[in-house]
């Protein structure tokens, strides 16, 4: 499986090479195009395990109900991913390290050998993280597509390092991480416009989005008709 | 201090390196992540009345966060502004420039902040009725909705309604129609600026309101 993903940081797509045989899982709705020898299988579940409870733990993290597994029939093919907000495209291989907790919705596909689970991280952090509220933990082996809205940067954390609420594309769960304030008080923290930030304690990569959508709709928002 | 922009052009932050004793001013909510261990403090943007000034009349916030490195390394704060788009660097050694209302990201301590009035022609033309000036030393970066074209004007130049983003204070600004009163109404373009006088301006590619005009028919 080759992946490459090209037009980043605005407008990325991936672009995923199989050999016949090799399959790719995507969450529905993520793929542009493919060969057109592409088989395509429709599940709620992984391809040889999980239920329709897995299912429907994902409908609540906010990604898609059904799963895509595309595999080419006969030959090589190939698949191309994108995504519904413009921003950028991250490939991550999964192997030996931590297992990797993504934002939901940040999830776009992954090889069949990686497991993907739902994680509650507690309510303080559903509630105030600025992310959604449940996050998706990806264990296993294999590369990992992640999309985000701004340009994705990683973080080395050796001790803490602070990222505002609504910046978290993704981490290692061997990073804890609080929700604190931004400054030296809360009147601080708020009158800055900071509100509330995710405090990363620990040893680990902690990848962040430029942007959030958050703020950009706060701009555009009051000049939308009101409906 | 050490700056560079990331992600450019269509998702451009900016990462600034404090040494110790080193601050840096950026707007609201304009920090996306940084060192646990710099010091952010919330102050007035200019003094409680200037904050109100720049607030109401500017587009930019009441207060602005001083990011403040009081450690003895070197540490990293990232900055970006609310839409996507691209973000620049001026250095001002004296002199001022005009930006539009919430163009400005951060800037230096320096650098002073000012509103001024800029006439009602630019309210026609969807450019606010004030404009935000910077003057005086050090870095300001600012940011648009869309990537940023620079241009060098002298004569006269016309610039599209809302993709006006900053100017040398030296041109003068003056609101017409883009054609004749048909060809304005028929061809979409209705009100442009027309922008006189010798210096540089600075265009976005996009607007807010371009967008907002696209999305508002198809909302139910």
């Amino acid at each position: 499986m080759q992946i490459e993903i090209t037009h980043r940081p605005g407008n990325s797509a991936a672009r995923v090479s199989l050999q016949a045989g090799e399959t790719i899982t995507a969450e529905g709705g993520a793929m542009i195009a493919m060969s057109g020898h592409m088989q395509v299988e429709t599940t709620t579940h992984k391809r040889d395990k999980g239920s329709i409870l897995g299912a429907l733990k994902r409908l609540v993290t906010g990604e898609s109900l059904f799963l895509n597994h595309f595999t080419p029939n006969g030959g090589p093919g190939e698949v191309i991913f994108g995504t519904a907000l413009t921003g950028d495209m991250m490939q991550f291989q999964m192997g030996s390290g931590p297992a990797l907790l993504v934002q939901a919705g940040s999830y776009v596909a992954s090889a069949p050998s990686v497991d993907m689970d739902m994680s509650w991280q507690g309510f303080g952090k559903a509630l105030f993280s600025g992310e959604s509220m449940f996050w998706i933990k990806l264990t296993g082996t294999g590369p990992v597509l992640i999309n985000s809205f701004g340009a994705i940067y990683p973080i080395q954390v050796n001790g803490e390092y602070i990222v505002d609420t609504g910046h978290i594309v993704a981490f290692e769960e061997s990073l804890n991480f609080e929700i604190t304030k931004a400054g030296k008080s809360w009147m601080a923290s708020f009158l800055g416009g900071e509100g509330m930030v995710c405090k990363f304690i620990g040893q680990g990569t902690v990848w962040c989005q430029s942007h959030n959508a958050g703020s950009f709709g706060t701009a555009l928002g009051p000049i939308l008709k009101p409906h | 201090m050490q700056s560079t922009i990331e992600g450019a052009p269509a998702f451009a932050y900016i990462n600034v390196d404090l040494e110790p004793g080193e601050t840096v001013i950026a707007e609201s909510n304009a920090m996306s992540s940084m060192a646990a261990d710099l010091d952010m403090a919330a102050k007035f943007n200019g003094g409680f009345f200037g904050g109100l000034a720049k607030a109401f009349l500017g587009g930019e916030s009441l207060f602005v966060n001083h990011f403040t490195n009081n450690t003895t390394g070197t540490r990293r704060v990232s900055l970006v502004q609310g839409t996507p788009g691209n973000t620049r660097q001026i250095d001002l050694n004296g002199n001022m420039f005009c930006l539009q209302p919430g163009a400005y990201i951060a800037s230096t301590p320096g650098v002073k902040l000012g509103v001024k009035w800029a006439g009602f022609k630019s309210w026609f033309a969807k450019e606010g009725l004030f404009k935000l000036t910077v003057g005086g030393q050090g870095s300001v970066w600012y940011g648009a909705y869309g990537g940023l074209l620079e241009k060098e004007v002298d004569g006269e130049y016309i610039v599209d309604t809302s993709h006006l983003v900053g100017y040398e204070p030296q041109m003068q600004l003056k609101i017409q129609l883009a054609g004749g009163l048909f060809s304005s109404l028929a061809g979409g373009e209705g009100f442009v600026t027309r922008i006189e006088g010798k210096g540089k301006i600075i265009i976005q590619t996009r607007s807010l309101s371009g967008l907002a005009d696209w999305v508002n028919p198809r909302l139910w």
